[in-house]
């Protein structure tokens, strides 16, 4: 099943500026996706190479809407660069061994797939707002700055919704909704960051290129957050 | 003077500060031995490790708490402010729904508990009033590599029903809750249990759905703009 996900890499890089070839590419990592569900009984959302390929796939899913977007019409680079974000992520899951275990009887609840897939389509669409963000600052246009902002409010959205339930969870699971560790320090952090985002949109149009700046520096808290926390930090709450 | 002082409370600019200071402050200690998993952070409610825990593990959350505070007067009276200007009222919700899961924090880290028990078929935990759970049963299955796959343990409260506790459904009693963490059958069986109080549960609950509401009705206000 494995080719599916690297069927998808090239078809991103080369023909993500063209909305079919996109949308091709998304439907082999879904296919991928699909797959590994189907094999394991339960959402592929353990492990670094399942959780790359998941989040991959969702910065393409989350990108569809962006890319159809009527202020966006024939932005090609715009296009291929969602494409490659995705393919840099695809390409970064696949040296990581899939972990075909059942899930530990902790995990196996609805409420932690709920809590894991809605946090990536946040982390998606705050890539897909850097994104944005770098159009804005390369070639102008308000446009960009309205859809980065719409695409952030829709990822904070995901990401509240996200933590609120990993705390239903974790009151189920753990006997509380909120753990110091430094991955929930890192959500706290991440949410915060956002929020400074949201409001920052009142501060008015002499703020637009910090505006710009900072969604991109979200994407940068937002690895952290996935990716650093996991690597360079010691935390039961990882991967 | 007096004046002054709201209008600075209440500016925009001071909640952006302190946005960036708590952030700042959490990103910190994340680094810090204080927030490791093994400083007892999690074993203690919040306002007991801060009295417990050397300055130099807790000055981070101390100061965390200190802006934290200060971010919750700004949010109460900016929300105040924009309600009396007749502003839309998604982003007050919100507002509501954070100062009540920050309230929840605090009761939480002034009355939780958290307490584990190791006990084998026939052991009991002590609840305030007299009363006992009894562990009558404790079953397990091993899936295919080795490990637990499923587990429960049966408890009945003195004189009354029988309960299965497993993961992810724990029992409630008298306020609260007891969860089951592991369980070994060899040599004979015993399950390693949590009794938990989180007093500020139902507010975080409530502060999570006002949030919810609100941030859902932002989304719907902002759609097309």
């Amino acid at each position: 099943m494995k080719w599916l996900l690297i069927a998808s890499i090239p078809l991103y890089l080369i023909g993500s500026s063209r909305r079919p070839l996109f949308v091709a590419a998304l439907l082999l990592q879904l296919s991928f996706l699909a797959g590994r569900g189907l094999s394991l009984g339960r959402l592929p959302l353990i492990g670094p190479g399942d959780t790359l390929a998941f989040f991959s796939c969702s910065i393409a899913l989350m990108s569809l809407p962006f890319l159809y977007a009527r202020e966006l019409a024939g932005e090609r680079r715009f296009f291929w660069s969602c494409g490659g974000l995705a393919a840099l992520f695809a390409l970064c899951a696949l040296p990581f061994p899939t972990l075909n275990m059942p899930l530990p009887p902790i995990l196996d609840t609805y409420w932690f797939e709920l809590h894991v897939a809605l946090a990536f389509f946040a982390y998606a669409l705050f890539g897909v707002a850097a994104l944005l963000g770098g159009a804005f600052l390369l070639k102008g246009g308000r446009g960009f700055l309205d859809l980065q902002y719409r695409a952030a409010l829709t990822g904070y959205t995901f990401f509240s919704l996200s933590m609120v339930s990993g705390g239903i969870w974790g009151y189920y699971a753990w006997g509380t909704y909120w753990l110091w560790t430094p991955k929930e320090l890192w959500t706290s952090i991440l949410w915060l960051f956002y929020s400074l985002y949201l409001h920052l949109r009142a501060k008015g149009t002499d703020w637009d290129r910090r505006f710009a700046w900072l969604g991109i520096c979200g994407f940068l808290v937002t690895l952290f957050t996935y990716l650093g926390v996991s690597m360079l930090l010691k935390s039961s709450h990882s991967f | 003077m007096l004046k002054q002082l709201h209008a600075r409370l209440c500016s925009l600019n001071l909640g952006l500060w302190l946005m960036a200071g708590v952030m700042l402050t959490l990103a910190i200690g994340s680094f810090s031995r204080g927030s490791a998993e093994g400083a007892g952070l999690n074993d203690l409610p919040l306002l007991l490790w801060l009295r417990e825990a050397p300055l130099y593990y807790s000055w981070w959350l101390w100061i965390a708490v200190a802006l934290l505070a200060v971010l919750c007067l700004n949010a109460t009276l900016c929300g105040i402010e924009a309600l009396r200007k007749g502003r839309s009222l998604a982003p007050q919700l919100m507002h509501a729904g954070f100062l009540l899961i920050a309230l929840a924090h605090l009761l939480s880290a002034y009355g939780g508990f958290k307490q584990q028990f190791q006990l084998p078929e026939g052991g009991s935990i002590g609840f305030p009033g007299g009363e006992r759970v009894q562990v009558e049963r404790i079953t397990g299955e091993t899936g295919p590599m080795g490990m637990m796959s499923a587990y429960r343990a049966d408890l009945r409260v003195t004189g009354g029903e029988l309960n299965g506790v497993r993961p992810n459904a724990p029992m409630f009693h008298k306020g609260y809750g007891i969860y089951l963490k592991e369980v070994a059958l060899d040599p004979v069986p015993v399950a390693l249990l949590e009794v938990h109080r989180e007093p500020g549960a139902p507010a975080a609950l409530i502060g999570a759905l006002l949030f919810t509401i609100g941030n859902l009705m932002l989304l719907m206000q902002r759609r097309g703009r």
